[in-house]
């Protein structure tokens, strides 16, 4: 579904992707693994569009977001949650809701959609007259993910949605990742956890120092012995 | 030709002053990172404190100039510790606001020390002129030339051959880890306003006693001519702030000679306007790309 | 209400425009230090159509607006792709640009055995229409206060709208704004283009109220207290600008024992607001417990 080939994007002079190739199927969990530093945020900005690449292409069935620019990339349906700047911290639960769905006009069906976001995410309804900036990290990843749904988003693109918070609340995260999975909506996920990616999902590929150094399923990785010990810590 | 020439030569000698003052500009916002526009006013406020003794007591020259720099670094001080050190939250933008809206204060203060719209304004030396061939060039003019060659100078070796000028860019390059190194980021930032001050004053002594006058309106003069000769040099560039002044002293001097008075200081703020739209980072700089910045420090 | 009062009433009402301008363009996150340029250009386009060209003074008011405007639209096309640092200093030199351009700038005809016009740094004479229409100076403030709630009204209305929101989105977080589909840059001139129209009505009203104008009235000082009005209100509600310009022009100007020392008081007060309340008085959080203080209010009313 979306697919992305020898991508460069440069900062100035230093190449932060060498060359990075990678496929997330439609209906899967694509994750994409690696340190701090190796390109995670970088291939994630590129496919959104805010960064452009130098070189390489990205498609989305067959056709070209490479250099649409963000506002576009999004109306093709591929929404980003970004990393730690989640929400609009001075709007209220709900303005930020209706942020998310700007690049569409449908507005009788963005109520259904902000119905249906309360009902999976009950804890935005109580709050939803609040500004943003006072919810607790957790209800902010939420929201970020509620507000990335709002965009009726094909396929999903998520910065560390585990970072920085508590265990439970990361486990109650990835819970409504796998659900919103299940409902249809391709996911390419950007993480540190090894362990929580894992588990959830179908793909994986590892990205150290700007380029892909392994791609293959969960069961693959788990046996190859080399990654096992740099990444999984056994 | 002769009078291209002697545009350029007068160019030259006015945009070393532009020079002086495009280097308080500089040193601020390469080791801060944060506009100062009441970098003139202050100036202004020094020079009326000094005009203002030298109206009541007849005091020496020598001692005008040393009153300026103590009272301009008085105000610089005061501005540093209201706009730049006290504000902690999105810090760029909000000093540099601070800094315009501080500008209003300054005016009305020294409207207050010196109530005449225009006072007078001693000269260190009695003025000569120097002539070579059909040139002419006049001895103000000239020592501040010399001046500013002197003080670009002295900066560079105090921002590169001395402790303040290590911790000074220390504190420029991550705040925090000079910090973790014991660096305090709050005295270092008073010496930088403390040192830019004194060269801001001497500017304006210097170029106050050339037109032996000074008025209120010095403040906005000075505040543009520095801006825009450090923006045309390269925002942060200590060569880039004597490239942009004397460039910008010879831009005026020729649209003087050309099109007339009134279209002198529009001729360089035109420059500035395209300038801007053209070349950002003005002619040394690097380009001042937050956002890019921004993006790559978060990844 | 005698004539000292109407005319701080007056003016109140017209600064209060450009501080809605310069207001607009705060919630967008832009810093404009140059909206007394637009408000310069109101005011010689206004002053040329009704007094040059017989024009009345709504067709005057809105050719100056939409001038105004399109001044702003066109720096904020060429500068806010850059960063906010640029704009902030494009818009600067602009306005200094434009005031220097009112000096050099002579366009006179012949009414009445009078030259009128704009004459260089000898101003623009004769801008009569109030005293040709008979209007007083207390119904002209009234003229005023009704395009000031028009304006204020209008914007208050734009804040609740998908435009606004977008504005609101862009000042908070540009990049994230980016990433739900905004185009920034367009939605930023478009903001530019506004407050430019903003300012260029007020400056058309300033015209016409003063009969005269001269290019030192929109220098540097007339931008800061615009600034300095949009801040210190607060940019969590439209009339927060209307707060700050009656904190100085009307509140510090009553003191006594501020007179003649107006601005170093209240440029203090700023000052040190943007310290502790960087965002103004009114700014979201507070304009946000302040509206569910009213709604429980009026709910316990009802109930």
């Amino acid at each position: 579904m979306l697919r992305v080939e020898n991508l460069v994007t440069a900062y100035g002079k230093i190449k932060a992707l060498r060359g990075v190739t990678l496929e997330a199927r439609e209906g899967e969990v694509t994750c994409l693994l690696g340190p701090n530093g190796a390109g995670k945020t970088t291939t994630m900005f590129s496919i959104a569009g805010i960064l452009r690449p130098t070189s390489g292409d990205i498609t989305l069935d067959g056709e070209s977001l490479r250099g649409l620019g963000a506002a576009r990339v999004v109306g093709k349906g591929v929404a980003l949650v970004p990393e730690n700047r989640l929400v609009f911290p001075q709007m209220t639960v709900s303005d930020n809701l209706h942020a998310g769905a700007f690049s569409r006009r449908d507005d009788r069906k963005r109520q259904r959609d902000m119905e249906k976001i309360y009902q999976r995410f009950p804890v935005l309804r109580e709050r939803s007259r609040q500004p943003a900036g006072t919810l607790s990290g957790g209800e902010q990843q939420m929201l970020a993910i509620a507000r990335a749904l709002m965009a009726r988003p094909r396929i999903l693109l998520m910065d560390e949605p585990s970072i920085g918070l508590a265990p439970i609340i990361v486990a109650e995260i990835f819970r409504i990742i796998a659900e919103i999975n299940r409902e249809g909506v391709s996911i390419l996920l950007v993480e540190q956890n090894a362990r929580m990616a894992l588990k959830f999902a179908h793909r994986l590929y590892l990205i150290q120092q700007g380029e892909i150094t392994f791609s293959g399923t969960p069961d693959e990785l788990g046996q190859d012995e080399v990654i096992q010990r740099s990444y999984l810590g056994g | 030709m002769t009078d291209f020439l002697q545009n350029c030569i007068d160019g030259v000698m006015i945009g070393s002053s532009y020079a002086l003052l495009a280097l308080g500009f500089t040193i601020i916002f390469g080791v801060m990172r944060r506009l100062n526009l009441s970098f003139g006013p202050t100036i202004m406020l020094g020079a009326f404190g000094g005009a203002w003794l030298y109206l009541h007591f007849n005091i020496n020259p020598w001692l005008v100039l040393l009153a300026c720099i103590v009272f301009t670094v008085a105000a610089g001080v005061y501005v540093e510790r209201l706009c730049f050190n006290a504000i902690k939250r999105n810090v760029a933008i909000t000093s540099m606001v601070s800094s315009f809206v501080i500008w209003m204060q300054l005016e009305e203060i020294a409207i207050h020390i010196l109530p005449d719209r225009t006072s007078p304004f001693p000269p260190l030396f009695a003025s000569l002129s120097f002539e070579a061939g059909p040139f002419y060039v006049r001895s103000e003019y000239l020592f501040m030339f010399a001046v500013a060659v002197a003080a670009v100078f002295a900066v560079e070796r105090i921002l590169h051959r001395t402790w303040f000028g290590l911790r000074l860019r220390a504190v420029a390059e991550d705040p925090r880890a000079a910090a973790y190194m014991g660096i305090n980021a709050g005295r270092v930032s008073v010496y930088a306003f403390v040192l830019v001050s004194v060269l801001g004053a001497v500017a304006g002594y210097l170029i106050l006693a050339a037109d032996q006058q000074v008025t209120p309106f010095f403040g906005l003069w000075a505040t543009f001519k520095g801006l825009i000769a450090m923006m045309l040099g390269g925002m942060g560039s200590l060569p880039g702030a004597i490239i942009g002044g004397l460039l910008l002293g010879v831009i005026e001097t020729q649209s003087l000679w050309y099109f007339g008075n009134e279209y002198k200081d529009l001729a360089a703020y035109l420059v500035l306007f395209l300038m801007l739209i053209a070349r950002p980072g003005g002619i040394m700089g690097q380009r001042l790309v937050e956002r890019r910045r921004l993006a790559f420090r978060r990844v | 209400m005698d004539a000292y009062h109407v005319t701080v009433l007056s003016n109140i009402g017209m600064i209060s425009l450009i501080a809605l301008s310069a207001y607009l363009l705060l919630v967008c996150g832009e810093i404009s230090f140059g909206q007394q340029a637009y408000f310069g250009i109101g005011a010689y386009i206004s002053g040329i159509a009704t007094a040059m060209w017989g024009w009345p003074l709504w067709s005057g008011m809105l050719a100056g607006g939409l001038i105004g405007a399109s001044a702003a639209a066109f720096v904020g096309a060429l500068t806010l792709r850059i960063n906010g640092f640029y704009f902030s200093i494009a818009t600067l030199a602009f306005a200094e640009m434009m005031r220097l351009l009112l000096y050099v700038f002579r366009y006179q005809v012949e009414i009445g055995g009078e030259l009128v016009g704009p004459d260089g740094e000898n101003g623009f004479h004769g801008i009569r229409w109030i005293f040709e229409n008979d209007i007083s100076t207390v119904e002209f403030m009234w003229i005023i206060y009704g395009v000031l709630a028009s304006v204020v009204a209008g914007m208050m209305f734009m804040e609740r709208s998908r435009l606004g929101r977008i504005f609101r989105m862009i000042g908070q977080d540009d990049m994230l704004a980016r990433m739900q589909g905004v185009n920034v840059l367009l939605y930023k001139v478009l903001a530019a283009l506004i407050a430019g129209f903003i300012a260029g009505v007020g400056g058309s009203l300033y015209a016409h109220s003063f009969t005269y104008i001269e290019p030192q009235f929109f220098n540097v000082m007339l931008g800061v207290h615009g600034l300095a009005y949009g801040l210190i209100g607060g940019l969590g509600v439209a009339f927060g600008p209307l707060v700050g310009v009656a904190i100085d022009i009307g509140f510090l100007e009553a003191i006594r024992w501020i007179q003649g020392y107006r601005m170093i008081a209240f440029g203090g007060l700023v000052a040190v607001m943007l310290i502790f309340w960087p965002r103004g008085i009114f700014d979201e959080k507070r304009w946000y417990s302040i509206r569910r203080c009213l709604r429980r209010m009026c709910g316990a009313e009802t109930s």
